[in-house]
């Protein structure tokens, strides 16, 4: 029999466990829009009970510890989704730089009209061969010259700002990746550190909940730098591998990401210890290291092969041509790619110079000008067979395409990872409702636990009193 | 299934938010009538728009060379015609010379066939309205026509400074004309020349100097035999031109016709391959403002609501 002083030992137990709930209830609620928060419950038990000759008796209940709701297989779910979702972020932002520098935009009053895209390369290309068309009815004349001349310089301005632009977008991306590993070492230091943390904590016996959400916030920034794999311990630390090499090893970070240049400037990551090159698969560095090296790159090389088509044959054709004073032999463009494509300086300054006759002194000879003028519905062979026009509208379909593809990816993996992320905050979320219907249980059971206290109490003066008597 | 205020929060934003964007989308295709506006929305609608875009606007370069080929051929019509009645004077003067013996009818004769060398002198140095010779062949900078005149003014030969050749330009793809003539062309091949040319037995300048010398020396037998004969070839060399000339015209007036079909039916194809449905884009839109509408009022209801409020 517990007597007494063993019920009101008893009582004042249940008094703190349910104070203790209370707590818990409201470190939940203040939680409540902290979506790495996980629910947190006490754990309780009956405590141990007394054999008596009338068969165990209860004493009471006690708190074991606290727990969270947490689901590890959900947990590396969003992990994983965080990796997709983040090389697809990072893919469509740059891609969609470079459509935007592309400014080929179909505008109302140009589709209803007579087309014209004012800033696109497509337009610029148009208007250079209708340039040398016109100059075809006209040979000898200074200001058609001059408009073609003008033209030309137009197409060689825009493939220039174009293909600066794109560089920049893709020095933009190379610093991104440089960025990103910085902030991918930062995490893996970090979750080395709180996997020391939480397994010194566990193996006092306490619980490290509050660390462990830190470590699962860190682990899904991480996620959507780089993807990786993990395997857990039992003392509660989680073991980080990219690309297969170990990177965090209990409560050491033992190697770290490193952003290093292959020689062509296009940075790339390898494991600065193991000195293997990495390939990510998932994060925002993959995504940025895809753009450069795909779509971009393309686009790059698309335009580029264009412009130095439009370079030779545009030059085979007009150095063989005459100008006005009988000279022959110049080059109307000067460059080899998109970068540095110009305008010869000589025929700028002087459109008189501008040969376009197959003969000299016959102002009024056309064929150079009228072979300038037809090139522009020529199927090139260095573009796959295709018009300059041609070839341009099939690379800014190509980026079209490529943007359009990383869209429809990143409406599912958005959707997805909404998916697991209302998963998780069904299993780890906080609900008012229950948090509140809780709070009225522990308030009715604190008032029960001292109603007892005060009987007891009673009792015991009762019990004081009959010695008096 | 556990309902956590984090989960009904997460759902609810991420429901108006596709709904918002969706409303963006079908907004701005209501305001700017396009349903296809950057390359990501559609790839092979813009393929195909940058590609009608460059007919299309080839259609229109074409349709300004026909322009201007168009003015050159009716200048050159204009000289030609002139040249045709010209050579008809001629002609006529040839016949009534023919047995007449007055000298003084026949150096009146003469004094006129001087003056049509003259005028033919200044029709074959016509230039076009930006300055172009146009009987020069593609040597178009000077004048192609030089006559020496002897002492007594009267022309005694006139030599060509232009070229054969002729300058070709663009009216449709691949289909190249020239409203030129070379005013001489004794090379056997190519444009017929309107002054001479080997072929046809044509050259006006030599014969009507042959006219007007034999008229000078009364020379009528040689005008009958052979002056009259060579005036016939002059004139029906300068009608092939003239119908050649209207043929071109007429050829420019079917291909101005062709482009403006062809840039109009490619617009409307880039029209329709752009162009949103205006009505069924505005029912969507009508749709999804109600959906979201409905989202906002029944999120705000159930979310202002929880235990606490139920709770004295």
């Amino acid at each position: 029999m517990l007597g007494l002083f063993g019920a009101l030992d008893m009582a004042s137990r249940s008094l703190s466990v349910q104070q203790e709930e209370m707590t818990l209830t409201g470190q939940n609620l203040a939680n409540v829009s902290n979506p790495s928060y996980a629910d947190e419950q006490l754990v309780t038990s009956q405590s141990v009970p007394l054999p008596t000759q009338i068969g165990d008796e209860g004493t009471g209940v006690q708190m074991t510890g606290i727990t969270e709701s947490r689901n590890p297989l959900l947990d590396s779910q969003i992990q994983a989704e965080a990796s997709t979702t983040g090389s697809l972020t990072a893919q469509q932002t740059s891609l969609q730089n470079a459509e935007a520098y592309l400014d080929e935009q179909i505008s109302s009053t140009s589709s209803l009209s007579v087309p014209d895209s004012p800033n696109g390369l497509a337009s610029d290309l148009s208007n250079l061969f209708n340039s040398f068309q016109s100059l075809s009815t006209d040979p000898s004349n200074l200001s058609l010259r001059q408009s073609a001349v003008e033209s030309a310089q137009q197409v060689t301005a825009q493939f220039n700002q174009v293909s600066a632009q794109l560089a920049t977008v893709q020095a933009n991306l190379n610093t991104s990746v440089q960025n990103d590993v910085a902030s991918s070492n930062q995490d893996l230091n970090t979750i080395a550190s709180l996997n020391q943390q939480i397994a010194s904590a566990e193996a006092a016996g306490g619980s490290a909940n509050q660390l462990v959400d830190q470590r699962e916030q860190t682990l899904e920034n991480l996620a959507g730098l780089a993807n990786f794999s993990t395997s857990t311990e039992a003392n509660g630390a989680i073991n980080v591998s990219i690309g297969g090499v170990t990177m965090v090893s209990g409560a050491t970070a033992t190697d770290q990401l490193q952003a290093y240049d292959p020689g062509n400037g296009q940075l790339q990551v390898r494991a600065q210890n193991a000195g293997t090159q990495i390939t990510l698969t998932g994060g925002s560095i993959s995504g940025e290291i895809t753009a450069r090296d795909g779509a971009l790159a393309s686009l790059q090389s698309g335009l580029n092969t264009l412009a130095s088509q439009l370079i030779t044959q545009v030059n085979t054709i007009y150095s063989a041509g005459y100008d006005l004073n009988g000279n022959t032999g110049q080059d109307l463009f000067t460059g080899t790619d998109a970068s540095d494509i110009g305008v010869n300086s000589n025929v700028v300054t002087d459109p008189s110079q501008f040969q376009a006759a197959s003969v000299p002194n016959a102002a009024g000879d056309n064929k150079v000008a009228l072979g300038l003028a037809q090139l522009g519905n020529q199927n090139v062979a260095g573009l796959n067979n295709q018009t300059f026009s041609g070839n341009y509208a099939q690379t800014v379909s190509s980026l079209g395409d490529a943007i359009s593809s990383v869209n429809d990816q990143l409406g599912n993996s958005q959707a997805v990872s909404q998916m697991l992320t209302t998963d998780r905050a069904a299993t780890s979320g906080v609900s008012i409702d229950q948090e509140m219907s809780n709070l009225i249980q522990y308030q009715k059971a604190y008032e029960a636990s001292a109603e007892i206290v005060t009987t007891l109490n009673e009792m015991m003066q009762t019990a004081v009193a009959m010695k008096t008597v | 299934m556990r309902v956590s205020n984090d989960s009904f929060s997460n759902n609810f934003l991420y429901q108006i938010s596709q709904l918002q964007s969706q409303q963006t989308s079908l907004q701005s295709e209501t305001t700017t009538g396009l349903s296809v506006t950057q390359p990501e929305d559609n790839p092979a609608v813009m393929n195909q728009v940058l590609n009608l875009q460059s007919e299309a606007s080839t259609g229109a370069q074409y349709q300004n060379n026909i322009a201007t080929i168009q003015n050159s051929a009716s200048t050159a019509s204009d000289a030609l015609n002139s040249l045709q009645s010209l050579v008809e004077q001629a002609g006529e003067i040839a016949t009534q010379a023919n047995g007449l013996s007055s000298s003084t009818q026949l150096s009146s004769y003469a004094t006129q066939v001087g003056q049509l060398i003259q005028q033919a002198l200044q029709l074959a140095n016509t230039q076009d309205a930006n300055g172009n010779y146009i009987f020069g062949g593609t040597d178009t900078g000077s004048a192609p026509f030089a006559a020496t005149t002897d002492a007594n003014g009267n022309v005694t030969g006139v030599t060509y400074t232009g070229n054969a050749s002729v300058a070709d330009s663009e009216i449709a793809p691949g289909l190249t004309v020239s409203a030129q003539n070379p005013g001489e062309n004794n090379t056997g091949s190519g444009t017929e020349g309107v002054f001479a040319d080997s072929r046809t037995g044509a050259d006006l300048f030599n014969h009507l100097i042959s006219l007007q010398q034999n008229l000078q020396s009364g020379n009528t037998g040689a005008i009958a035999s052979t002056d009259k004969s060579n005036l016939t070839k002059d004139e029906n060399n300068v009608v092939t031109q003239i119908s050649g000339n209207a043929v071109l015209q007429s050829t420019l007036q079917v291909a101005g016709n062709v482009a403006q079909q062809q840039i109009s039916t490619e617009n409307s194809q880039m029209s329709n391959d752009t162009s949103a449905n205006l009505a069924q884009t505005l029912t969507h839109l009508s749709q999804t403002q109600t959906a979201y509408e409905a989202a906002l009022e029944s999120g705000t209801m159930v979310m202002s609501l929880s235990l606490v409020d139920f709770l004295s």
